[in-house]
């Protein structure tokens, strides 16, 4: 699998094909592994198969929301631990940062995706969770 | 049914003889780790080939894959036994049937092996399925919290123990945390006392039944309680004495380590109730019938302890009041930047044993409706002990519930709060009270602001409440709730949200304060995103321990 020699694997969550597309072409880009999925369910089941270090996960999708992925990700007994999750909620959302700290996330990015922010969060995530392992 | 095992731990080999035993089950024994990896594997290999029923493997994790394909390939169940939770993991991911930290005694390796006739066999390779039927069998039948045995198990053994004995008592150990612990201390922190409590009762129980004890079995009822049952002398009064003596020395050594780990203020919020009941056996009713039946009367029994505590505590709220026996702890608040003492936040204690925590303390009155009463004795004494504590320029913060505002002698203009320096008051309002009636409330604010004093909202961050309603009571500090601060060094959620805060109160000129900073790491945080006022234990170090202490000694 490519992530072998890459920089960490990523698993996008979005139910906007272009959003995922975006995200995936930039953090392609900076060397990470990326694998999609367009809704909660898809993604967890994609957990299963890629193991991802990192989730970026969007709030608003249909079905299970990303709250509720978050919680299951985060509650797993095998990779609940080890695996980061960043939301991405709407912007100057207050209530949702609330929400992103009771549900256990671990850090979040606001929409519009500003790139710098975004990788400054995903490296500090990825960089944490060595740390902690 | 045939068990093979490897093991090389002498209690495990002990407890899966006796286990084995108890089946009528043929046991194969094989001393595991004596040779290397290569005589190990050649020593395994040909004995599962005889097929036997199951297989207790203490996890050498080199073999662990070969012994799963191996006992897959032969349909043979595989139980790992593991030193540590490396080997959990490792046991887990390969895929085992069931699994067990060491130690394990006879009962659980019992429970266990029992346990594999109903479990319904993974057919292939599915590992989601497998570990999502183990989790629901690991919590049938041992509590995953504490690792205790849940209720069919212990059905079992208290089954025994009433066949054996014709009697048994049980203790039902009740757990009553003040309700308001977890919205004062977040939820990581219940955890982690509840993790503290179970590890302190199994602590008990494993030093009691060491000794020649009868102390027989504890079990986690889901909730926060505990049962033991337990085999008492036959005479009245010295069963009665016994169970004291459990009931007190459990106490002391939960409370304790409740202390220890978390210090007294948590430790103030947990109260123990014990209650009993004696069986006897009885051959017309199902043993079953009759320790369920015990129970219930043990735990009606403990809440019978518990409401007596209750209105005892009432009685020592009372006397209280009316000898004034509160005295004022001052808890400083510093400028982050320059841990200059900026002020001191008033904290009120009873000296009642039972109301030291003041959280108890005005539970106990708002359910005693001696609310007002109260608070009003502790905002004089608050206000009469600011001049020896409090150097010039330095501000008090007083805790005020919105209940208070209702009170007709909480006005500014009234006798208590009629102050000669206003500007110096900083009444904090709790978020967590819901304000139903905006319009009244702020005008009893503006009474107050007007007159000099200064507001901050408490605990923010702890309720629903968005910035938009705190933005609304105009306040001059904003209290962060204990939650966001305790471990933000290692939580970006929690800075995110901190930097958001602190950036809404720049733009309105308004001061944060963090409150609960504990460790070194917490404080570089804090100040880092900016932070302007800072407070917790980490700040009652020497210089200030000595002046806190002792304006709480003065006044006790």
């Amino acid at each position: 699998m490519a992530a072998a020699d890459s920089k960490g694997t990523i698993l996008v969550v979005d139910d906007n094909p272009d959003n995922v597309e975006i995200l995936r072409a930039f953090l392609e880009s900076r060397g990470y592994a990326v694998s999609q999925a367009p809704d909660g369910r898809t993604a967890l089941a994609r957990m299963e198969q890629v193991r991802p270090e990192l989730v970026l996960l969007d709030v608003m999708m249909p079905g299970m929301d990303g709250w509720q992925v978050c919680r299951t990700i985060k509650n797993h007994p095998e990779f609940g631990g080890s695996t980061r999750v960043v939301m991405v909620t709407a912007k100057g959302a207050f209530e949702d940062k609330f929400e992103g700290l009771r549900n256990g996330a671990d850090d979040y990015v606001v929409k519009p995706v500003d790139f710098k922010d975004l990788l400054e969060k995903v490296e500090r995530n990825l960089a944490a969770r060595g740390s902690a392992a | 049914m045939r068990i093979v095992g490897y093991v090389g731990d002498t209690a495990l080999q002990e407890a899966l003889a006796e286990a084995a035993g108890r089946l009528g089950a043929e046991l194969v024994s094989i001393n595991a780790g004596a040779g290397g990896l290569a005589a190990n594997a050649d020593q395994l290999l040909p004995v599962l080939r005889t097929h036997p029923n199951a297989l207790v493997f203490e996890v050498k994790p080199d073999l662990l894959a070969t012994v799963r394909t191996e006992t897959r390939a032969r349909d043979i169940s595989l139980i790992a036994a593991c030193n540590g939770q490396e080997d959990v993991r490792r046991a887990v991911r390969c895929g085992v049937d069931d699994w067990m930290l060491l130690p394990a005694d006879a009962d659980q390796v019992h429970a266990r092996l029992m346990a594999l006739g109903y479990r319904p066999r993974a057919g292939g390779d599915q590992p989601v399925g497998e570990l999502a039927d183990h989790m629901r069998y690991e919590e049938l039948l041992y509590d995953r919290f504490t690792g205790f045995p849940t209720l069919p198990v212990m059905l079992e053994r208290g089954r025994e123990l009433l066949e054996r004995r014709g009697r048994m008592t049980v203790l039902y150990i009740e757990f009553v945390r003040y309700s308001k612990l977890e919205e004062i201390y977040g939820w990581e922190k219940l955890d982690a006392v509840l993790q503290s409590t179970a590890a302190a009762v199994r602590d008990f129980y494993d030093t009691r039944t060491s000794g020649e004890e009868n102390l027989l079995m504890v079990s986690h009822t889901g909730d926060d309680d505990f049962i033991f049952f337990t085999d008492l002398p036959d005479a009245v009064e010295t069963a009665e004495r016994r169970i004291n003596e459990i009931t007190h020395a459990l106490e002391q050594h939960v409370r304790g380590r409740i202390e220890a780990e978390h210090g007294e203020d948590v430790a103030g919020l947990f109260e123990i109730y014990v209650g009993s009941a004696t069986l006897f056996r009885n051959p017309k009713i199902r043993p079953e019938r009759i320790i369920y039946r015990g129970i219930r009367e043990a735990a009606a029994a403990a809440r019978g302890v518990e409401s007596r505590e209750r209105s005892r505590k009432v009685a020592d709220l009372k006397e209280t009041i009316r000898e004034e026996a509160v005295y004022i702890v001052y808890h400083p608040i510093v400028v982050t930047e320059t841990k200059e003492i900026y002020g001191y936040e008033a904290l009120a204690r009873g000296t009642h044993r039972a109301l030291r925590s003041p959280e108890v303390m005005f539970g106990v009155a708002e359910e005693a409706n001696l609310i007002w009463e109260l608070s009003r004795l502790c905002r004089r004494k608050a206000i009469q002990g600011m001049d020896e504590t409090l150097a010039a320029g330095q501000y008090l913060f007083l805790n005020i519930d919105p209940h208070d505002f209702r009170d007709p002698s909480f006005r500014f203009d009234e006798e208590d709060m009629n102050v000669p320096h206003p500007e110096r008051i900083v009444l904090e309002i709790t978020e967590r009270t819901a304000i139903t009636d905006y319009p009244t409330f702020q005008g009893y604010l503006r009474a107050f602001r007007d007159h000099g004093f200064r507001f901050a909202v408490d605990d923010a961050g702890s309720g629903y409440a968005g910035l938009g309603s705190i933005a609304n009571l105009e306040p001059d500090f904003i209290k962060l709730d204990i939650s966001l601060i305790s471990g933000i060094d290692a939580n970006f959620m929690k800075q995110n949200l901190v930097e958001t805060m602190v950036q809404f109160a720049n733009d309105n000129g308004i001061k944060v304060i963090a409150e609960g900073v504990e460790r070194v790491e917490e404080y570089e945080t804090v100040k880092q995103i900016g932070v302007h006022l800072t407070q917790g234990f980490y700040f009652h170090d020497a210089q200030t321990r000595g002046h806190v202490a002792g304006a709480a000694t003065a006044k006790a």
